[in-house]
């Protein structure tokens, strides 16, 4: 099976005054794989989503998609490249039907209302939101707002899907149906990088893992290797796996 | 009138216009709210010390006794029975502007309401000291004006103190840095949105009350000053409490000592234009950090 | 044909012609121009919901743009003899040059710093057309105001005797701003404008250029306002620096469409028609007391803010869908 990198960041450094959030950072994500990327509480994740998706940029490093260097791109560009995202604090447009907000998502490709209407059913459906598509977005619940935020970043068609906790808050037999939902993407040939706080659904998702603390990488690779690595034990399982455990 | 001259009565209405900035600016440092009506409450304060002086033949500086409490109650009653029930139905709006345009709604209706009742004469309280000056080796200084600068630095200093050194102060400046840290600190935020209302919409009816025996009032007359108000207090630094009155003294020496040099037009084209720089570059004032609230 | 048989279809087009057949019934030229002005600040509102309501940017400085409008097609027809007709166009481009201006820059302010900005500006600019009293040898009158200079009947002008014409032509203008703004909702950049007013940042996510977006409302809303500074300035044949590009025009704009409701496509024109009717009737009743009007529409958008904030639209819906649902009914029971 070839490994194609996808997404590769090099050397990745971002400072905010003095505070270095990620330090010298790299990992690649190859095409068809699912990535995790985890680690404690603000270990620096939702900052690396912010450098990818071109909300901050490097104070230092590069960062390839598709094997261009995309570092400097606004985020709309970031997106019109095929990079999708969503936001941990779900972000839907309050007023309007779940089905008008994945339309939103669904022009990037057309200008046509029928032809975005059409791509916005389609993937309600994907995400199994199609009941709802009539419902305002901001009556959902928990659950159907975290398939929203994955509905409006699915239909601007990504190569590769950015999941920022799509899992916290949510009780296990949510989880079981949202790791379901992720899955039924990953099969529809998109790649995808996830933030997981919940690490029993991280490990049951992702092909591979990337441990980060305090800004930096201490492990990769699968995910039962990982959870055996002493280092990632001492930052981060030691404290919290029993718990996450039950 | 000479350079000095220029500069001396640049700086004596330019304390005035920074003593109605400080209105704004506590305002918004506390509630992050523009108050369009700001200017409208200054006017109101106005006409009010002008008829009490004309009806009655109270002083206009004795006024301030009757009216500085009836403008803080006016003001928080304002944002108790109005602005609140706005702030509390957009707590959730990323950008709230309800409050903005109800103020100024406000402006409007206040405005018109007092040109209804009081029509639009140009009104001033012609006391014996409105033209009275002082003569300093040929340099002649308002004598009204004077006294507005003096309460000016007076009102500033007391209300420094009061923001550092009180308990009701230091709500107010840690409900301006944070609502909902204030809110954990079991702080009333209604109560102190509503004393900053009252305190700023008091403020304003006190610079009212210093310019009328030198300055005509009609209905409109706050219009000329909020805009200038909204002038320094981006100059200044939105929520800064020096930088009111420096961006004050500021614009009073531009508009005085400029006018020395070229029209008017000029000198008020220059001012809207530093105004639209520094909103869009340097949207934190002049002196860059902000008055920590 | 089946469609038209359906109250949605048919009652608006009703609406229309009632609207086209007034002047049959309404002959008195004094009330005629009060329907022209009633029309006009109904286009106003809805071209200023442009950007102030689709794009949510809170513009308090469109009556730069009236102005802009006004005085660029004004002076061109008294000195170069151009005909308010082309003049429209040339009008509404320099005032829609002027918002994308003050668009670019601005485009990084939000909320009430974007609000002060456009204070700032249209205050800059209305300081300098007061002073302003001859442009080369163009006398432009400054704080005096400008006289549009009258030729009696003159159609290929924009200059009649009759108001019905005025009537017809703010009517056609308003009608076809209308259909724009239809389009706008329910098109791909209607979906961005709203992304963009809910969260910008989500928008940007979604790969939606919010600062094209934006410049692109703004252009539009302020060429639409400059057209009308045009029909006013026709209408009215009188331009007064503080009157057009003041304060007051300003606020009025704005507050017709918050009264009407910002944001949807008929709220700002129903906010013109009822607040500029009452402000009229006001009028006739209280028999010149002044500022009874404004300080009613100052009155009305406080307690709208508070107590109704999507605007009278919101009743509209409610009697326009009992209406629509009666109308279906009575057909149903006629065609059993």
């Amino acid at each position: 099976m070839p490994h194609r990198a996808l997404l590769e960041l090099r050397n990745v450094t971002i400072k905010f005054g003095g505070l270095i959030a990620v330090n010298d950072l790299s990992f690649t994500v190859n095409e068809g794989e699912i990535v995790g990327l985890i680690g404690p509480n603000g270990a620096g994740k939702t900052t690396v989503f912010n450098l990818i998706s071109g909300v901050y940029r490097p104070t230092k490093g590069e960062i390839y998609f598709n094997g261009e260097n995309i570092v400097g791109l606004k985020p709309y560009q970031v997106c019109q490249k095929g990079i999708g995202r969503t936001f941990q604090l779900v972000k839907p447009f309050g007023n309007k039907t779940v089905l008008y907000n994945v339309m939103v998502g669904a022009f990037l490709h057309t200008n046509n209302t029928h032809v975005s209407r059409e791509k916005a059913l389609e993937v309600l459906k994907l995400v199994g939101l199609h009941h709802r598509k009539d419902m305002l977005a901001k009556n959902l619940t928990i659950v159907d707002r975290k398939k929203l935020e994955v509905a409006k970043a699915l239909a601007t068609e990504p190569k590769l899907l950015l999941l920022d906790e799509v899992l916290a808050g949510l009780n296990p037999a949510e989880v079981n149906e949202a790791i379901e939902v992720i899955k039924r993407i990953h099969r529809a040939g998109v790649t995808i990088l996830l933030i997981e706080h919940v690490l029993k659904a991280a490990m049951a998702l992702s092909q591979r893992v990337v441990v980060i603390d305090y800004g930096r990488k201490i492990a990769e690779g699968p995910p039962e290797e990982v959870t055996n690595n002493p280092e990632v034990i001492k930052a981060y399982l030691g404290e919290r796996y029993g718990a996450a455990r039950n | 009138m000479g350079l000095l001259s220029a500069v001396v009565n640049g700086i004596l209405m330019g304390g005035i216009y920074g003593l109605l900035a400080l209105g704004l600016t506590l305002i918004f440092g506390i509630m992050k709210i523009i108050n369009f009506a700001h200017g409208a409450f200054l006017m109101v304060a106005m006409i009010l010390s002008y008829w009490l002086w004309r009806i009655m033949g109270l002083d206009p500086y004795l006024s301030i006794v009757v009216i500085i409490p009836l403008m803080f109650v006016l003001g928080y009653l304002t944002q108790r029975y109005l602005i609140k029930p706005v702030l509390d139905a957009e707590k959730d709006v990323r950008e709230p502007i309800g409050a903005l345009l109800l103020t100024a709604g406000l402006s409007v209706a206040i405005e018109n309401f007092v040109l209804m009742v009081f029509g639009a004469d140009y009104l001033m309280a012609q006391t014996s000291y409105s033209g009275a000056s002082i003569n300093l080796s040929g340099l002649s200084i308002s004598v009204p004006r004077l006294y507005a600068f003096i309460a000016t630095l007076i009102v500033t200093v007391l209300f420094y103190q009061f923001l550092n050194k009180t308990e009701l102060g230091r709500a107010m400046r840690a409900t301006g840095q944070d609502r909902g840290v204030a809110l954990l600190m079991g702080i009333n935020v209604p109560k102190v949105y509503g004393i900053a209302f009252g305190i700023g919409t008091a403020i304003a009816g006190l610079t009212g009350i210093f310019l009328i025996p030198f300055y005509y009032a009609h209905p409109t007359v706050g219009e000329v000053f909020i805009t200038k108000a909204f002038i320094i207090v981006v100059l200044g630094g939105l929520g800064s409490v020096p930088g009111a009155l420096v961006g004050g003294l500021l614009i009073g020496l531009v508009e005085s000592v400029a006018a020395q040099y070229m029209t008017a037009t000029w000198t008020a084209i220059l001012v809207y234009f530093a105004f639209l720089v520094f909103l869009l570059f340097r949207p934190s004032g002049l002196f860059g950090s902000r008055y920590e609230w | 044909m089946a469609r038209l048989a359906s109250p949605r279809y048919y009652l608006p087009v009703l609406l229309i012609l009632l609207l086209f057949a007034l002047p049959l019934f309404v002959k008195s030229p004094y009330y005629l121009h009060i329907m022209a002005m009633v029309l006009f600040w109904a286009y106003m509102a809805t071209a200023w919901n442009i950007v102030g309501g689709f794009a949510g940017q809170l513009s308090l400085g469109h009556g730069a743009y009236v102005a802009a409008g006004a005085y660029t097609s004004s002076l061109l027809f008294a000195y170069l003899g151009i005909s308010p007709w082309f003049g429209m166009f040339i009008g509404g481009l320099v005032a829609g040059l002027m918002g994308f201006l003050v668009g670019y820059p601005t485009l990084r302010l939000r909320g009430a710093y974007y609000a002060l900005a456009t204070v700032g500006f249209a205050e800059g600019f209305r300081v300098i057309l007061t002073n302003t009293t001859h442009i080369g040898k163009w006398k432009t009158g400054g704080a005096e105001g400008f006289m549009i200079p009258l030729l009696g009947n003159a159609p290929q002008h924009m200059q009649f005797i009759s108001k019905v014409p005025y009537y017809y032509l703010i009517l056609v203008l308003f009608l076809i701003l209308v259909l724009i703004c239809r389009w706008i909702d329910g098109s791909k950049l209607g979906y961005y404008l709203t992304a963009l007013r809910e969260d910008e940042d989500a928008a940007l996510a979604l790969g939606i250029n919010t600062a094209r977006v934006k410049l692109v409302a703004a252009t539009l809303s302020a060429f639409f306002a400059g057209v009308g500074g045009v029909f006013y300035a026709q209408l009215i044949r009188y331009l007064e620096p503080n009157a057009i590009a003041g304060p007051i025009m300003s606020n009025q704009i704005v507050f017709l469409a918050i009264v009407g409701g910002r944001g949807t496509v008929l709220g700002p024109a129903l906010g013109g028609l009822v607040l500029t009717l009452i402000g009229e009737i006001t009028r006739v009743v209280f028999n010149q007391i002044m500022g009874l009007h404004l300080f009613l529409y100052g009155l009305l958008v406080v307690l709208f803010v508070i107590f109704k904030p999507r605007g009278l639209i919101e009743f509209l819906e409610v009697l326009w869908n009992r209406l629509v649902n009666l109308l279906e009914r009575r057909e149903g029971k006629h065609a059993a």
